[in-house]
C-alpha cells in the first residue's frame, strides 16, 4: 500500500508541494505581522473614520472563510481590475491581509497591556510618542505575542491545504496528484496528513525555542 | 535669590472618575488655583492626604497631564503654550514614579541609556559611560545587566532615579517614589535623595515620609482637597503649624509614626 | 443570474451551513468537556488528550475530509459516504480540539477551590464536576466559544471538497461554474453572507457571557 514511498517521483511531487505551502505560510505570517502592527496603532491613534475602517477590514477578514477570500483574491481580483496577477502572489497577499486582520487582534490586547504606564514613563524622559512606541512599546509587545504567533502559525497553514482548490499546487495538490498516480487513497492522504503534523509540530518546538531565548523574564502574555 | 526653574501658576485641573452607582460620573478637582515657585537648590516636599491631587500637580508641571487652567513655567519657556515643544521641555527635567515604571525590556544599562540615546544623542560609548556613573552614584551597580523583574523594589526605584538624573535635568520631580516599596526597601531610596539633596539637586517630592522631610525638606507644603493650604519649614510643621487642618494631619501622622 | 437571484440562491445554502456548524459544535461538546476534565483531573491520562489534540492541530481539515470520504468511504459506506456526515465528523472532533483548550483554561479560571468545596459536602469527585465546575465553566467559557463557533461556521465551506452538499460555498462555486460564468459577484456575496452569519453569534454571546459573569462573580 505505501509502495510509493520509495518512488523518488512521489517525493519530487510532496517536495514541490510543500515548498509553496511553507512559503507562503511564513511570508503571510510576516506580512499579516507588519498589516496587524500598523492596524493596531492606527486602532489606538486613530480618529473616528480610521477606527471604523480598521473594524470593516477586521471583520471581513475575521468573518468570512479563508476559503472564500481566496476565491476573491484569485478569481474576482484579477477580473476587477483586469490585470493578470500571479496566483500565488494574489495568495500570498490575501494570506497576508487575512492574518493581519487577526494579528491586530493579538497586537492591539499586548499594547493596551502596558501602554499607559510605559508611555508615561518614556514621555518623561524627553522621548517623543512615537519614539516611545518604537523604542518601548513595540518590542514589549512583540514579545508579549509570540505564543499567539505561533497558534496563527499553525491555523494559517492549515488553511494552505485550500490553494490545492484554486489551481496552486501545494501539499494538498500533492496529494490529489499522488492519489491519482498510485490509485492508492487512504495511504496517500495518511502520508500527507503526516508531514502536514511533523511541519507543524516541529516549527510550533521551534518557535518555543525561540520564545524562550527571546524571552526576558516579566514580560508574559498573562502580565498585569 | 536663584533663579525660578519652574513654576505653576494658578493652575487648574478636574478629573472625571467613576461613581459609585451605575453609570454615574463623579467630578474629583484635584487642583484649584494652585501656584508655586522653584527655584534653583530648592528642596521642596508636598504632602498631605491621599487622594487630595498631590501627584495630579506633579504631573501637570512636567505635562505628562495638562492643566485645565494656568500656565506652567520652565525657565522662561512656558509650556503651556501650544505649540511648545513639549519632549524638549521633558528631557530638562527629570521625574519619578510611584510604581517606578522601569522599561521592562531593558536592562538597568538599558533603561538608563535609552534616553541619552534617543533624546540627547549621544554616542552609544558616551551614553554608556554616562549611565553607569548615574547607576554608580545611586548605588545599584550590582543592578547594571539585570531586568527589572529580576530586582528588588528598592533597587528597581534606584534606576528610576538614576534614568531621572542622567540626562543632568534641571529639577527632579518625584511621586511618591517609597509609596509603592516595601517599609524595609524604603530606606535606601531614602538614601540616595539624601545624598541627591546634598549635592545641592534641585527636588520637587510628593511623599508623607515625615522622617525624611524632617531631615532634608527645606520647605513643605500641606496640599489638601486641590488647594496649598499651608507652607513653611519643616520645623512649623513638627512643632506649631498655623492652620487647623495642618495641625489635624500632623497630629495624626506623628501619632502614628511614634507608635511604630 | 443577476445579483438579486445569486444572492437567493446562496442563501438558500444557510441552513445547510448553519446545521453542518452546530451539530460540529456539539460534538465538540460532547468531546472537549470530558477531555478538558480528565486532562485535569487524571493526569496519568493526560498525554492521551495531548496528542488528540496535537493531531487535530496539525492536520488541515480538508486533508482529513478527503481521508475519510474518500479513502474509507468505498469500505463503509455507512456513514462514510454521506459528505454531511464526515464534515461534521471531522470539524466535530478539530472543535473538540479546541474547546477542550478553552475548558482546560476556564477549569483553571473557575479555581480548584470550588471542586474542594464541591467535594467538602459530599460529592464524588464525577459528581462534584458535574454539578459544580461543568455550569460554572461554560458561563466562563463563553467567548471562547463564540469564537469557536463562528469558525465552525466558516469551516463548514471546506465540505466543498467532498462535494455533494450544497451549502454556501459550493454554491457560490456552482454559479461561478455555470453561464454566465461570473467570477466576482458569487464570492463577494458569499463573504458578506458568511459575515452577516458569524458577526451577530460572538458578539451575543459575548454579552450574554459577561452578564452571567458577572453575576457569577467570576
Amino acid at each position: 500500500m505505501f509502495e510509493f514511498l520509495s518512488d523518488p517521483y512521489t517525493w519530487t511531487l510532496i517536495i514541490e508541494g510543500l515548498t509553496l505551502t511553507v512559503s507562503i505560510t511564513l511570508f503571510g505570517v510576516l506580512l499579516g505581522l507588519g498589516i496587524g502592527t500598523l492596524l493596531s496603532i492606527g486602532d489606538i491613534y486613530g480618529g473616528k473614520t480610521i477606527k471604523a475602517l480598521i473594524a470593516v477590514y477586521v471583520e471581513f477578514f475575521r468573518g468570512s472563510p479563508l476559503f472564500v477570500q481566496l476565491f476573491i483574491a484569485v478569481y474576482a481580483v484579477p477580473a476587477i481590475i483586469n490585470i493578470q496577477i500571479d496566483h500565488a502572489v494574489l495568495a500570498f497577499l490575501v494570506f497576508g491581509l487575512n492574518s493581519g486582520g487577526y494579528q491586530k487582534g493579538y497586537m492591539k490586547g499586548a499594547i493596551e497591556t502596558i501602554f499607559n504606564d510605559q508611555m508615561d514613563a518614556g514621555l518623561s524622559t524627553g522621548m517623543s510618542r512615537a519614539q516611545t512606541l518604537r523604542h518601548v512599546i513595540l518590542p514589549q509587545a512583540y514579545r508579549i505575542v509570540i505564543p499567539s504567533w505561533t497558534n496563527e502559525f499553525c491555523s494559517l497553514t492549515k488553511s494552505t491545504s485550500a490553494l490545492a482548490f484554486v489551481g496552486l499546487f501545494d501539499l494538498t495538490a500533492a496529494g490529489i496528484a499522488l492519489r491519482f498516480s498510485t490509485f492508492q487513497i487512504l495511504p496517500v492522504w495518511i502520508v500527507i496528513g503526516i508531514i502536514y503534523l511533523i511541519w507543524i509540530t516541529s516549527f510550533s518546538k521551534i518557535m518555543d525555542i525561540v520564545y524562550e531565548k527571546k524571552r526576558i523574564p516579566g514580560i508574559e502574555l498573562n502580565m498585569q | 535669590m536663584n533663579e525660578i526653574v519652574m513654576e505653576a501658576k494658578h493652575v487648574y485641573k478636574t478629573y472625571k472618575i467613576k461613581g459609585d452607582k451605575k453609570g454615574e460620573m463623579k467630578y474629583v478637582e484635584a487642583a484649584k488655583d494652585v501656584s508655586l515657585q522653584i527655584r534653583k537648590g530648592d528642596i521642596k516636599l508636598i504632602f498631605g492626604p491621599s487622594g487630595s491631587g498631590k501627584s495630579t500637580i506633579l504631573r501637570c508641571m512636567s505635562m505628562l497631564d495638562f492643566p485645565d487652567k494656568g500656565e506652567i513655567y520652565l525657565g522662561d519657556l512656558c509650556l503651556t503654550k501650544p505649540g511648545v515643544d513639549l519632549n524638549k521641555a521633558r528631557a530638562k527635567i527629570g521625574f519619578v514614579f510611584q510604581h517606578i515604571y522601569l522599561f521592562r525590556h531593558l536592562t538597568a544599562l538599558g533603561n538608563v541609556e535609552l534616553a541619552l540615546r534617543q533624546v540627547l544623542k549621544l554616542p552609544k560609548e558616551e551614553a554608556k559611560k554616562r549611565a553607569l556613573a548615574a547607576l554608580e552614584e545611586v548605588k545599584v551597580t550590582e543592578c547594571v545587566n539585570k531586568y527589572p523583574s529580576q530586582m528588588s523594589g528598592g533597587q528597581a526605584q534606584r534606576v528610576g532615579i538614576a534614568r531621572a538624573i542622567a540626562r543632568n535635568p534641571d529639577i527632579i520631580l518625584l511621586d511618591e517614589p517609597t509609596s509603592a516599596l516595601d517599609p524595609e526597601l524604603t530606606g535606601e531610596v531614602i538614601d540616595t535623595l539624601r545624598d541627591l539633596a546634598k549635592e545641592g539637586t534641585t527636588m520637587l517630592i510628593v511623599s508623607h515620609e515625615m522622617p525624611f522631610a524632617k531631615e532634608v525638606a527645606e520647605e513643605m507644603i500641606f496640599y489638601d482637597e486641590g488647594r496649598i493650604i499651608e507652607t513653611g519649614p519643616p520645623s512649623l510643621f513638627f512643632n506649631a503649624p498655623n492652620t487647623d487642618r495642618a495641625k489635624q494631619f500632623m497630629t495624626r501622622i506623628i501619632n502614628r509614626t511614634t507608635r511604630e | 443570474m443577476d445579483v438579486g437571484q445569486q444572492l437567493i440562491y446562496l442563501l438558500e445554502g444557510v441552513p445547510l451551513t448553519l446545521s453542518i456548524s452546530l451539530i460540529s459544535f456539539l460534538v465538540g461538546i460532547a468531546v472537549g468537556l470530558p477531555l478538558a476534565f480528565i486532562r485535569v483531573y487524571e493526569k496519568e491520562v493526560g498525554f492521551v488528550v495531548d496528542a488528540y489534540e496535537k493531531v487535530f492541530r496539525g492536520i488541515p481539515e480538508i486533508v482529513l475530509m478527503l481521508m475519510i470520504f474518500f479513502g474509507l468511504g468505498p469500505y463503509f459506506p455507512i456513514p462514510f459516504n454521506s459528505a454531511f456526515f464526515v464534515a461534521c465528523f471531522v470539524l466535530g472532533l478539530r472543535s473538540g480540539a479546541n474547546q477542550s483548550q478553552i475548558y482546560r483554561g476556564a477549569i483553571h479560571g473557575v479555581g480548584d477551590e470550588q471542586m474542594i468545596a464541591g467535594q467538602s459536602v459530599g460529592f464524588s469527585k464525577w459528581r462534584a464536576i458535574w454539578h459544580i465546575m461543568v455550569p460554572q465553566v461554560f458561563t466562563y467559557s463563553t467567548p471562547g466559544l463564540g469564537s469557536e463557533y463562528a469558525l465552525l461556521i466558516k469551516d463548514s465551506a471546506y465540505v466543498y471538497v467532498i462535494g455533494g452538499l450544497a451549502e454556501v460555498m459550493t454554491r457560490a462555486i456552482q454559479i461561478k461554474s455555470s453561464p454566465p460564468y461570473d467570477v466576482v459577484t458569487p464570492f463577494i456575496l458569499a463573504a458578506l453572507i458568511y459575515v452577516a452569519l458569524t458577526f451577530p453569534i460572538a458578539f451575543w454571546l459575548d454579552r450574554w457571557g459577561t452578564k452571567r459573569k458577572r453575576k457569577l462573580g467570576l
